[in-house]
């Protein structure tokens, strides 16, 4: 290979070989971030939220009016929940994951903190909790009916007992013996409530790239207590391919027990999982697009630029023939420079990626740059070059060698 | 002599196709891609009420003290207030116009039986609210200070509401039933939705606004508790007169200044109101309150997504990756007519002729991009409308001012990327080219 | 050296059949000087182009150094030309981008040659043709004269068995004509065999022999009237 000559003569024809690499070097910076960001956003997509979410699905009830007799209406509610069938469970509740939309609160050890031990999410729950959401309890145990409060327009009694995940398990208690030992809730100081239970997971609603919950999304908490107010969701579980129908029968089961309400949301947590992640697939898809579409064009160009220098060095090409290259040799040639640009443009490339991903961290609370991201792109960009490159350098090495022997 | 340049240019793009075809595409791909995300951020960052926006401000003040919590902004200030500031502030005038507002949400039971009660958004308010945020009626009007002191039991209805309920009619007088209580209709709005509805930005800035609005009062009155954030520092007691004598924040609050004079004036006015509360012992820390503007309060709150700032990002690092393509080519291009450019230079042609020729045609380049790059941002606008939420669906509009960006971003965009090849052309030496080489 | 038996070389198109060389045969035997003269469009153009392995032929032999080329491919050829023949242009032909050492060793690298090797031979073919010192110059900042002489180097410096040269003084004044005719003459006293295409009768004479083409055949010069500027003349 004849690395220096061509660089010398490289150096005489500056412009050509700088516009390439810098295109390759921008291509590449784009390129590596753009799959950093497609593989974050996928991957927090995919985060699983503890629950059954192929069978459960939410009714957003509200009451008309403020009628008397809540609670027994939502007893009723629920009993014919329960009850219907390919039912598997149903709890009344406050909020659910994938919503962004809940309750938070923060947990203390001691009455007297001035900054909480830890943040959550608060989910009222009741006995049937754990079953309709298809919870893991990995220590402890259930609630009771006997301590299922309630929580109505006017109290807010405090909790008897606490489920928490196993992360907030583990942040309140690092030494592992979270069971048995009581936290102090919702800014209350007087009443702490022991932990009776443990779930392996439920993450909290809040589950978008930056929110203020994005450090513990996996810190929850069931108060046992259920939730009578205006506005409130019913959770249901189904057996297996059910879902549709329970669906369609258990709204009109509620309109019958009691006409008076607006069930205005019944979807089933697939459904929320796609929509609170619309705009991060999304993203994700437009920037597979741009990386394809750059690919396509720094391809075209380097054809396009490429051509044009065979074709500047026609005569060159066939004097070499002439003095003994073979077309291999020709090919090789062009290959060779292509080489050289494409790693100068990829260590520059590499170089801006970085500088990039690190002006991102910074402005939009990015993470930083796996280098593997930089590895991948900068291979890419190169195998890129070469292909294209190939196609200008057969065509110059077709170039006849008696061209050397016609007059100029 | 511009029309034998144009024709000269016309005839060259003409001449070799798949050239001209690669850099019109280049460009074109270029600018398609960031005049769609262009629009989109552009949208988002709009000012949504730009006869008026340096005149609304939004008055904030520490009534938390110094503990650190949560979602904290960067000052360390909230965005609403709680309900004593809100009364205070509301009874204290110190604003020619003001007004508290928060988020409600009720079951309506329409006249027609056939049809099941549904979800209706609301806001309570105060009847400056109508007037300070330039909202347009279609039938009657806002509904009076007296209705506002007398907890009166009116409401202002949508435009979309007014069509569903009543089929678009004068439905002035008229009443609706929310959660079994009658509202008689004051006033039908025209379709209004600020985008981005700055006036409340909790939930998605990009929503929707309320369908019913009615006064403050009678919502408080009628203990309707909020459809919005709730935030509080310590357990407040129970109940609702615990909830209003807490320090929650819930309560969304704008006033209406009309030059920097009364805008200096509310500031010193709201900094003495909390010093007052220090004095008086409410706040045991130091006076904290700032006034923001519209423009001021949509920086402070983030309301252009993380997403739309790297799209933009994004796809501009593309449109300079085109355009060094068309750079490439367009030297291709031209220092392939080297032959062309040496005869008409040795038949008197001088430099500057050569760089009019090649700018043109880079220019028609660059035009033609511009309109291929203008179907492209069609293109892409309805392909983002597709991928992202549906909130998201005002902010997809192609406006006349955007056309004109996008033009005139390809033509300068083309004749940039073809200084440098017009420049090498123009270099060419007659006595040169006519040897052939 | 070079033995061509009745060589013949057509170029078809769709509508005429040209033959640019017609049973043609020239034998060239080591350390000759061959002049091949002609007119403009007699084909001996055509002759150094196949002579140097760079086309094909449509019929007849072709034997260089010994080695028949017949059915040879690319490949193959450009082997054999690069190993075997040395050529001098008469456009020079010398690469722009590169200096003068970088010119000469552009056969070199094709032959495969180690970097100690190449350097040997650079420097041994420029101080034969006097233009050691001008190594690191561009050919852009040579005479006419000097860039042929490198161009000579080059032809040299792979220590080819047989020197074509087309036209060598065709881009050159007198002085330097003659300058680069007297470098040939002591190539040739040392041994080399030089083929030389030209049209001009004086540098012919130079030559030790002189085969004449006209209309792609070898033609006896005794026969022919002689051809002065295209145009025949009696003599």
């Amino acid at each position: 290979m004849e690395v220096r000559p061509i660089l010398s003569a490289m150096a005489r024809n500056k412009v050509g070989a700088i516009l390439v690499a810098v295109q390759m070097a921008v291509t590449l910076a784009i390129l590596c971030n753009a799959l950093f960001i497609i593989q974050q956003r996928l991957a927090l997509s995919e985060r699983p939220s503890g629950t059954d979410e192929a069978n459960i699905f939410a009714i957003s009830n509200q009451w008309v009016g403020h009628p008397e007799n809540l609670p027994s209406l939502v007893q009723t509610d629920l009993t014919l929940l329960r009850s219907l069938p390919g039912v598997v469970d149903a709890y009344v509740t406050n909020s659910y994951p994938l919503t962004n939309s809940g309750w938070g609160d923060g947990a203390d050890l001691k009455p007297d903190q001035k900054t909480s031990t830890a943040h959550m999410a608060r989910y009222f729950a009741d006995e049937h909790s754990i079953n309709t959401l298809g919870l893991k309890l990995i220590a402890g145990r259930n609630f009771t009916a006997a301590e299922i409060g309630e929580k109505n327009v006017r109290d807010s009694p405090l909790p008897v007992a606490l489920i928490v995940t196993r992360a907030l398990a583990n942040e309140l208690f690092p030494a592992g013996n979270a069971l048995g030992q009581s936290i102090y809730t919702s800014g209350n100081k007087t009443q702490p409530a022991p932990i009776i239970g443990i779930v392996d997971r439920l993450q909290v609603p809040w589950v978008a790239d930056v929110s203020w919950a994005k450090d513990w999304t996996e810190n929850s908490v069931l108060e046992p207590a259920r939730f009578v107010m205006k506005e409130s969701y019913y959770l249901v579980r189904t057996q297996p391919g059910q879902l549709q129908s329970v669906m369609r029968e258990s709204q009109q089961q509620l309109f019958q027990a009691h006409g008076a309400r607006v069930l205005d949301k019944v979807e089933p947590l697939s459904d929320a999982r796609r929509e609170i992640y619309r705009d991060d697939r999304g993203l994700a898809v437009i920037l597979a697009v741009v990386c394809a579409v750059l690919l396509a064009i720094t391809a075209f160009g380097i054809v396009g630029l490429t051509s044009y220098w065979v074709a500047q060095r026609r005569r060159q090409i066939g004097i070499r023939r002439a003095l003994g290259a073979t077309r291999a040799n020709i090919v090789r040639y062009f290959q060779t420079e292509n080489l050289m640009i494409a790693a100068a443009g990829a260590t520059a490339g590499v170089a801006l990626a970085v500088a990039v991903n690190l002006w991102m961290v910074s402005s939009f609370e990015m993470q930083r740059l796996h280098s593997i991201y930089a590895i991948v792109g900068a291979v890419v960009v190169l195998l890129l070059g070469q292909a294209a490159v190939l196609w200008p350098a057969l065509r110059a090495a077709s170039i006849p060698p008696a061209l050397a022997t016609r007059s100029a | 002599m511009s029309g034998y340049y144009l024709a000269l240019a016309l005839r060259s793009l003409k001449r070799n196709v798949v050239l001209t075809t690669l850099m019109i595409a280049a460009i074109g791909v270029g600018i398609g891609a960031s005049m769609t995300t262009l629009t989109v951020f552009r949208a988002m960052s709009a000012d949504p009420i730009p006869q008026k926006s340096s005149q609304l401000f939004v008055p904030q003040i520490d009534n938390w003290g110094p503990i650190d919590h949560l979602g904290q902004s960067d000052d360390k200030l909230e965005d609403q207030i709680d309900y004593i500031d809100a009364m205070a502030f509301m009874n204290a005038h110190a604003a020619p116009h003001q007004a508290a507002s928060y988020a409600v949400t009720f079951a309506l039971t329409p006249a027609d039986t056939q049809l099941k009660p549904f979800k209706a958004e609301g806001r309570a308010t105060y009847t400056d609210f109508f007037s300070m945020f330039d909202v347009p009626f279609q039938y009657g009007g806002p509904w009076s200070a007296a209705d506002d002191q007398g907890r009166v039991p009116v409401v202002v209805i949508s435009h979309e509401l007014n069509e569903k309920l009543f089929a678009g009619a004068n439905s002035v007088g008229r009443t609706i039933n929310l959660d079994n209580e009658d509202y008689r209709v004051i006033g039908v709005m025209r379709h209004w939705e600020p985008m981005p509805r700055f006036y409340d930005l909790t939930n998605d800035p990009f929503s929707k606004s309320a369908q019913v609005f009615l006064p403050f009062t009678r919502a408080i009155d009628r203990q309707m508790a909020s459809w919005g954030n709730t935030n509080c520092s310590k357990r407040a007691d129970s109940g609702w007169d615990g909830l209003l004598r807490s320090n929650c924040i819930w309560i969304q609050y704008w006033v209406e200044l009309p030059d920097a004079a009364a805008a200096d004036g509310y500031r010193r006015w709201l900094n003495n109101y909390a010093l007052e509360q220090t004095r008086s012992g409410r706040f045991q820390w130091p006076a904290y309150t700032k006034l923001r503007d519209v423009r001021a309060w949509l920086r402070y709150q983030h309301v252009v997504s993380n997403e739309a700032s790297i799209l933009v990002l994004v796809s501009f690092s593309f449109l300079f990756v085109c355009l060094l393509n068309a750079m490439g080519l367009m030297l291709a291009k031209f220092m392939g007519r080297a032959a062309d450019i040496g005869v008409r230079r040795a038949l008197g042609a001088n430099r500057r002729e050569i760089l009019m020729q090649c700018l043109i045609e880079a220019g028609v380049v660059g035009l033609a991009g511009g309109l291929l790059g203008l179907a492209l941002t069609g293109l892409g606008l309805l392909g983002l409308r597709s991928l992202l939420s549906k909130e998201a669906l005002e902010l997809t509009h192609l406006d006349l001012p955007g056309v004109g960006i996008a033009l005139v971003l390809a033509v300068s965009a083309a004749v940039i990327a073809g200084l440098y090849p017009t420049w090498r052309a123009a270099q060419v030496q007659p006595a040169w080219q006519l040897k052939a080489q | 050296m070079l033995k061509m038996t009745h060589l013949s070389k057509v170029y078809r198109t769709e509508v005429v059949e040209t033959y640019a060389l017609r049973d043609f045969s020239i034998h060239v035997r080591a350390a000759e000087f061959v002049a091949v003269t002609g007119p403009s469009g007699s084909g001996k153009t055509t002759f150094l182009t196949i002579a140097g392995l760079l086309e094909e032929f449509s019929g007849g032999a072709f034997e260089l150094d010994g080695v028949d080329v017949h059915g040879m491919n690319d490949n193959a050829r450009s082997r054999l030309r690069n190993e075997k023949i040395g050529f001098i242009f008469q456009a020079f032909n010398l690469i722009p981008d590169l200096n003068v050492a970088d010119n000469v060793e552009v056969p070199l690298r094709y032959r495969g040659f180690g970097a100690a090797e190449r350097r040997r031979r650079i420097t041994q073919s420029l101080e034969r043709v006097g233009l050691a010192a001008r190594a690191k110059h561009y050919p852009a900042e040579l005479s006419g004269g000097q860039q042929q002489r490198v161009a000579i180097a080059r032809a040299l410096a792979g220590s080819p068995r047989l020197l074509l040269a087309d036209e060598p003084t065709g881009n050159l004044d007198t002085q330097m004509a003659r300058g680069v005719m007297e470098l040939l003459e002591e190539l040739h006293r040392d041994g080399a065999t030089i083929v030389m295409v030209t049209h001009d009768p004086e540098l012919a004479v130079r030559a030790q022999r002189e085969v004449h083409i006209v209309d792609g055949q070898v033609v006896d010069l005794a026969i022919q009237p002689r051809l002065v500027g295209g145009q025949r003349a009696q003599l």
